[in-house]
């Protein structure tokens, strides 16, 4: 059975978030490969998680994708999620000088 | 340029007020997301696949140079540092979080600009010729009518929840550089039987999953009657328009299933009652827009210059841009400059920050100190002096903003597709990219001449790809990105939608596949000055699917 995983957009910064359940314990992470997968038999508690992080407004939609098991950790199953977890494919625009918002904000949450 | 008045600055700063609260209430959890999800699209704001994405309207594609600084500072404070000018006259910052967008809109409000039905079922941005006061080939601006309609279809309360979005544009030349034809109403200013101008009306064009071409319901209404015959036609639509479907809620399903004649009956039935009303044009009301777009005090010049002349024949480099890029302008002594979007070092139709700053100093340098976005995503300075084209060029080259490429292989439209948009199936921006990369050799873009490769990233056709020449379609084939190529379609005054070649190709195959479709155009045409479409529409599809399925 394909292994699973809840992901969503953060409320407040829009950007991608990964559904993480240690201990019992939610957080939202902008790593794919942090998230916690299970078989779709055994999605109970990270759909209760993910559910209540939405009613918390921490995160919107939440759903959940098909990942695979790769030597890195979790890979998103089709070419969207793929691009959803890592960005456009291709360099974004920049000018040199430019200071603006670093790709840390992405791991605000 | 148009001005605000008081009453406009006062309405503007109250719903971007009314907007923060809602934002506030949203994050503190007492809006949901469905609540909330309204109130947002009707501010332009979106949730993409990576972020929120914020659309700015750019009123008939009409900027000065320092709406344009704004739009680099919030490019640079809340966003990447880019944005991205879409082919209706608007800009798309990909990345701003909910918490700022208040912020944006108040920078935006302070500079006469907003995001107001830039989303939702109501009238959008209208669009307009880039050229619109400056080209040679123009019957009247149209800029004083675009603005009448930004004024009567702002907020207007019978028109805000139609059956789906509402796109409207003017064109006032003979050329049609707003693509006119594939608009919900196209308006293009002409002269009428007694040498007096009115507008040739059409309706129902689209693209999206059913594309159609605008049918054409008066061949001739006089101007004062504008507002109150598009008041007729939106009013007709808002009460037929299918909201149960929501493929078939577009006004050119209307149009279709009715049937044109009786479309025009309505749609007269409906003006006959309105046709006196408050909305009819006064005189004194049109000369008050009009004295907003007054030609400039342009210097008296004539139309040579002598280090211009000496440039074109002793730099090359210069020369070729001057080919493509440039256009004459009704004023002797100036010239309209294309600014391409369209380099192989950024998407089609990004500018980074810095980009646009400088765009506006050299907007203040060289051309008055306004810029024009177009359809196909470039940018346009309007009242370039002769003696100083060699000066901007060089500056334009250093800012990778002077390919010389206008409306030709590589100056190509695109969507964001699945890099970017949550509806896609496809990418478009890295098969841009590939046939940039491809077709960089000059010679080659200049042998082919005028040519227009649009792309789309699904089938809601954002990239215009039926209306290209040769259109791209990225579709989703069992997880594989493939893509679909249509042929012989234009959005000029000659509108056509293209035809779906054959089966779709693959990712590492469209590119040969487009190589080979302007080979046979090579191969067949009958003298250089014969376009691709001319050759297309003369032979017909046999020889393209031959080399290509053969
Ligand atoms: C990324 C966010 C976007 C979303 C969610 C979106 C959504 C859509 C949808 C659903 C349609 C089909 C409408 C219909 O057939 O009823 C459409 C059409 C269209 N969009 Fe977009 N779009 C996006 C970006 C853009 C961009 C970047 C542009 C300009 C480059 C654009 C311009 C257009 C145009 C010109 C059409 C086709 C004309 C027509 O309305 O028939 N859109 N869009
Ligand atoms: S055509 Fe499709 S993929 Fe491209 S921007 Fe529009 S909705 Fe998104």
């Amino acid at each position: 059975m394909a292994l699973q995983v809840y992901t969503a957009s953060l409320l407040k910064e829009g950007l991608v978030a990964y559904l993480s359940l240690k201990d019992g314990v939610p957080s939202w992470t902008a790593d794919i490969r942090e998230a916690t997968a299970d078989t779709a038999d055994r999605l109970d508690s990270l759909k209760a998680a993910a559910e209540s992080a939405e009613q918390d407004n921490i995160v919107v939609a939440p759903y959940v994708i098909d990942v695979l098991e790769t030597e890195n950790g979790w890979k998103a199953a089709t070419k969207r999620e793929q691009i959803r977890a890592e960005g456009p494919s291709f360099a974004l625009p920049q000018d040199s000088s430019t200071a603006h918002r670093s790709d840390e904000s992405r791991r605000a949450a | 340029m148009y001005q605000y008045s008081e009453q406009d600055h006062q309405l503007l700063l109250e719903r971007v007020e009314q907007f923060r609260g809602q934002v506030q209430r949203r994050l503190s959890g007492q809006l949901s997301e469905d609540e909330f999800k309204q109130q947002r699209l009707r501010n332009g704001l979106y949730l993409q696949l990576h972020a929120y994405m914020l659309r700015v309207a750019i009123p008939y594609g009409l900027l000065s140079a320092e709406q344009m600084r704004t739009l680099a500072h919030i490019a640079r404070k809340y966003d990447k540092g880019y944005g991205h000018f879409s082919t209706r006259q608007n800009i798309q910052y990909n990345w701003p979080q909910l918490e700022d967008v208040p912020d944006i809109l108040d920078d935006l409000a302070a500079v006469e600009m907003h995001a107001i039905q830039t989303s939702g079922n109501c009238i959008r941005n209208t669009t307009s010729d880039p050229l619109a006061g400056v080209a040679r080939d123009e019957i009247e601006d149209p800029r004083p009518y675009c603005e009448l309609i930004r004024q009567w279809s702002t907020f207007h309360p019978e028109f805000n929840f139609l059956p789906r979005k509402f796109k409207i544009a003017v064109s006032g030349a003979i050329g049609d550089r707003a693509a006119v034809a594939v608009h919900d109403i196209g308006l293009r200013l002409v002269e009428g039987p007694e040498g007096e101008n009115g507008f040739e009306i059409y309706v129902g064009g689209g693209l999206g999953r059913t594309p159609m071409i605008g049918k054409l319901i008066r061949p001739f209404l006089p101007k004062e009657d504008m507002l109150t015959y598009l008041e007729a036609i939106l009013r007709v639509y808002n009460q037929l328009g299918r909201r149960d479907n929501l493929y078939k809620a577009r006004i050119k399903i209307l149009v279709h299933e009715t049937g044109e004649e009786k479309f025009r009956e309505l749609v007269e039935e409906e003006w006959q009652k309105i046709k006196a009303t408050g909305l009819y044009l006064r005189e004194q009301d049109v000369e008050r827009i009009k004295g907003f777009f007054k030609d400039p005090d342009y210097e008296t010049l004539p139309d040579t210059d002598a280090e211009f002349e000496n440039q074109l024949l002793s730099n090359p480099e210069f020369a070729r841009w001057a080919d493509k890029n440039i256009e004459l302008h009704k004023q002797s002594g100036y010239r309209v400059v294309y600014l391409s979007l369209k380099s192989a070092n950024q998407p089609p139709g990004d500018v980074t920050a810095d980009q646009m700053d400088a765009v506006a100093d050299l907007a203040d340098k060289y051309s008055l100190g306004q810029i024009r976005t177009t359809h196909r995503q470039n940018l346009v300075l309007s009242d370039v002096k002769l003696q100083d084209l060699p000066a901007l060029w060089q500056e334009l080259k250093a800012l990778d903003l002077a390919t010389p490429n206008y409306n030709h292989v590589t100056d190509i439209i695109s969507c964001p597709g699945l890099d970017y948009c949550a509806l896609a199936t496809a990418r478009s921006i890295p098969i841009s990219k590939a046939i940039t990369d491809r077709f960089d050799d000059y010679d080659f873009v200049n042998d082919l001449g005028d040519v227009s490769i649009n792309i789309s990233g699904c089938i809601n056709a954002c990239g215009h790809h039926h209306v290209a020449n040769i259109g791209i379609l990225g579709v989703n084939k069992k997880g594989e990105e493939v893509y679909q190529l249509t042929l012989g379609g234009s959005a000029r005054e000659d509108a056509s939608i293209g035809k779906i070649i054959g089966p779709a190709f693959d990712a590492d195959q469209i590119v040969d596949a487009i190589g080979d479709v302007l080979n046979v155009y090579l191969e067949n045409r009958e003298e250089p000055e014969e376009t691709f479409l001319a050759t297309y529409r003369r032979l017909g599809q046999d020889p393209f699917k031959e080399r290509l399925y053969g």
